[in-house]
């Protein structure tokens, strides 16, 4: 009988006992797969940004318009690769509950811009830039409406009207792209903006927002006070900002997430903490002799230490790697009903690999105390023990 | 009767007074439990809190006037011919003088940054008409002073001043290339007028370049019923195509996705930890009987009946449940009610909400540490009533 099978042997002696600390480590490593991903699709933004990209919006608020013309005038400040331009659309498809992200971009630079984070093949860039009605819909998006290249969708916007009074566009789907890298959401949809410019009952000629990508990330700086230069004291003046610290921000408005996060995770880690740390600490009181027993029998006291942390790590590992797969498919059951709110909401392997060192901790402390006093147990006084 | 009435009572002091023995065991019962409601209530406390402030902002016998279909604010837009037909509409109250009395709003979102995270945040800045102020019930200007109507001006919530840097009364804040001073801090009830900017309505329109653009109007009723008359006159006339709402329904609308969301992650947060917690209610319990195993079979021995051990398991495991559900309320009054936070509302606008425990909220939370204590005490206590007394002796 080696080792590993007198730690087996020991853990499930008491197999309801086990079985209630399995699951309620088990629970606590669901919770922090879940959260782990929740706390991930809000700072999504930020790990997907891009260092090289820029993002230009209104000084005031990035829901303020820009000019068109600044552009133009972005476009000629030295060290710049690239630059397009988007305006909210504010869409919703047949009902108003049906939130819609889209947005009407310049097709050629916008798709340019972005060909590293969104995959759509050449054919279908060049239909969406020749087709004045056009519309390329992210996977996800077309996933869960239904829709395929060549159908004719109707998209309302709770924002702008058409100068025929409608609030209703009709866009024909060119293309569905799907995301480069798991951070990237493909939950959106674009269109031409010359053709909602020309439909649009007002505020015809401005811009939402201006990306730029800049040939250099360390004039990143430079280009963003040149930019906010040019405009100073102008009707609309420019915030200009890395797109990570733009996707910051916007996360940070939500709350506090980080914060919410951590409390609730501490909360149920602590709770295990408690009910596994006593539990392994009765378990081994409970033993004290058979640990004489198998002293005499000339046992080490690190062998013993290594036999008591053996059973409360493999404790750790068969809730919490269970833990870790019922989060995993939870997740993914979740995920198109919540896809709106928290894009890319799934397990990422950075969780796995942290909850793998959170078990091992676990495991660690719980069983640190009750193998020590196991280890400088003396024979004499375990046998003599009851 | 009377007997087993007096045997559940001794088989119980015998069990509690034996607690200590199992300090550990229980306290990790109690710890677990009080957690399990504190990450409850503090969801619930949230979602309520900010529920009561989004709610609690609108009144009856207020309507707003919005453009058809665009459901908040932020997405409206109202003409000046518009707003001139709201105002001879029928169904509002009129002053002495036989003004209508309405205000025409301008909703604007402008950055602020946020103290918590030292980031850019939407705070809403809102031009108001005339009437704006006694169109809200409950505004009183707790510092300072009104602003003066044509002037750079600003007067700011209470909430918004706890929230974002840079509000003190007398200072100057910069919107764009605009410069406001702040000359007064106002209280709206609690409710989500406090994590507002407002100003003069033409200065705003002229300075953000929105000559004659309004969002909303917003209209004293002649009463709450009235507003079926000003429905029905926007209904038949083609030139408004807007939608009116009383205020109350407009807000009841722009609350229930963010507390929605709120109660969604509380409540399975809470009960796969209430599970978690119910594991560990019943190792206690397990471990509990197991310890008295020759005790419970020494009573049986004597004449105590198998029920007496059954009542006496449980109500041990329900009063430790009860404890931990008591500390976790406590802890969760003391931490968490009163806390101020902000997220961003329904108008892409932060809204600064107060985290609000009540006693049905408490009653919940104590409801699921019960539950903990009577599913986690129950099994053991089926087989302290079935121990067999022989085993239990020698045992």
């Amino acid at each position: 009988m080696n080792d590993f099978t007198l730690i087996r042997k020991n853990l499930f002696r008491r197999k309801l006992r086990a079985f209630l600390m399995i699951a309620s480590i088990l629970i606590a490593f669901l919770i922090f797969g879940v959260l782990a991903g929740v706390y991930a699709s809000f700072t999504a933004g930020e790990d997907r940004a891009a260092a090289d990209r820029l993002v230009v919006v209104n000084k005031v608020n990035f829901t303020q318009p820009l000019p068109i013309a600044y552009y133009n005038r972005v476009r000629s400040v030295a060290g710049i690769r690239q630059v397009t331009y988007a305006n909210w659309f504010g869409g919703y498809y047949q009902d108003p509950r049906n939130f819609l992200v889209v947005m009407a971009v310049e097709p050629e630079t916008y798709t340019d811009i972005y060909a590293r984070d969104i995959d759509l093949t050449p054919e279908a860039r060049q239909v969406f830039m020749r087709t004045r009605t056009g519309a390329l819909v992210g996977e996800a998006m077309a996933r869960k409406w239904g829709w395929k290249v060549g159908d004719r969708v109707p998209i309302a916007s709770n924002i702008f009207s058409q100068r025929n009074g409608s609030h209703t566009w009709e866009f024909d789907i060119v293309g569905i792209f799907t995301a480069k890298t798991q951070q990237v959401d493909t939950n959106f949809m674009l269109f031409q903006y010359d053709y909602f410019d020309e439909t649009r009952s007002f505020g015809k000629d401005t811009i939402g927002w201006l990306v730029l990508q800049t040939a250099n990330p360390t004039d990143n700086d430079r280009i963003a006070k040149a930019i906010d230069g040019m405009f100073v004291n102008s009707t609309a003046e420019t915030a200009t900002d890395t797109e990570k610290a733009f996707n910051k921000a916007f996360a940070a408005q939500f709350g506090n997430i980080a914060l919410i996060v951590v409390l609730v995770v501490g909360a149920a880690f602590v709770t295990i903490l408690m009910i596994v740390g006593n539990t392994m600490a009765l378990t081994v009181r409970e033993r004290t002799r058979e640990i004489g027993v198998l002293k005499m029998l000339g046992f080490t006291g690190g062998r013993i230490l290594r036999l008591v942390l053996g059973e409360s790590i493999l404790l750790a590992l068969l809730g919490g790697l269970p833990g870790l797969a019922l989060a995993a498919l939870a997740m993914s059951a979740l995920r198109p009903s919540v896809s709106n709110m928290m894009p890319g909401f799934a397990l990422m392997g950075d969780t796995v690999a942290e909850g793998i060192i959170l078990m091992l901790a676990l495991g660690l402390i719980t069983g640190m105390i009750p193998a020590l006093n196991a280890m400088r147990l003396k024979i004499a006084t375990a046998l003599g023990r009851g | 009767m009377r007997s087993l009435l007096l045997q559940i009572v001794a088989v119980t002091t015998i069990n509690l007074k034996s607690i200590p023995r199992r300090i550990l065991l229980s306290l990790s019962t109690i710890v677990a439990v009080a957690l399990v409601v504190m990450v409850l209530l503090a969801f619930l406390a949230m979602a309520n809190g900010f529920q009561r402030t989004i709610a609690g902002s609108g009144s009856q016998d207020i309507g707003i006037v919005l453009r058809a279909g665009s459901q908040a604010e932020i997405n409206s837009t109202v003409t000046r011919e518009q707003v001139r037909l709201v105002e001879d509409g029928p169904g509002i109250a009129r002053g002495g003088d036989g003004k209508a009395l309405v205000s025409p709003e301008l909703y604007l979102v402008v950055d602020g940054i946020k103290h918590t995270t030292k980031t850019k945040a939407n705070l809403p800045l809102r031009g108001i008409g005339e009437q704006g102020f006694t169109l809200r019930k409950g505004i009183v200007i707790t510092a300072g002073r009104m602003f003066n109507r044509g002037t750079n001006e600003i007067v700011v919530g209470k909430g918004l001043t706890r929230e974002f840097d840079g509000f003190d009364l007398g200072s100057t804040v910069a919107f764009g290339t605009t410069r406001w001073t702040v000359v007064g801090i106002f209280d709206a009830d609690g409710s989500v007028f406090e994590s507002e900017i407002w100003a003069d309505l033409p200065v705003v329109q002229s300075l953000f370049n929105r000559n004659n653009i309004f969002q909303t109007v917003r209209v004293r009723l002649a009463g709450p019923a009235t507003i079926d008359e000003l429905k029905g006159y926007n209904d038949n006339d083609p030139r408004m195509k807007l939608d009116v709402k009383s205020e109350a329904a407009y807000f009841a609308d722009q609350s229930s996705q963010t507390t929605d969301l709120i109660q969604k992650l509380g409540w399975p947060l809470a009960i796969a930890m209430a599970f978690g917690a119910l594991a560990g209610a019943l190792n206690t319990m397990y471990s509990s009987v197991a310890a008295r195993a020759t005790e419970i079979a020494t009573l049986r021995a004597i004449g105590f009946g198998g029920f007496s051990a059954f009542v006496g398991t449980l109500i041990e495991s329900l009063l430790l449940a009860a404890v931990g559900g008591a500390i976790g309320a406590a802890l969760t009054y003391a931490f968490f009610d009163g806390l101020s936070a902000a997220t961003l509302g329904g108008n892409f606008t932060q809204v600064v909400f107060s985290f609000k425990l009540s006693p049905a909220l408490v009653g919940e939370g104590v409801l699921l540490a019960l539950i903990v204590g009577l599913v986690g005490g129950l099994f053991p206590a089926l087989r302290a009533a079935r121990m067999p007394i022989v085993a239990g002796l020698y045992g």
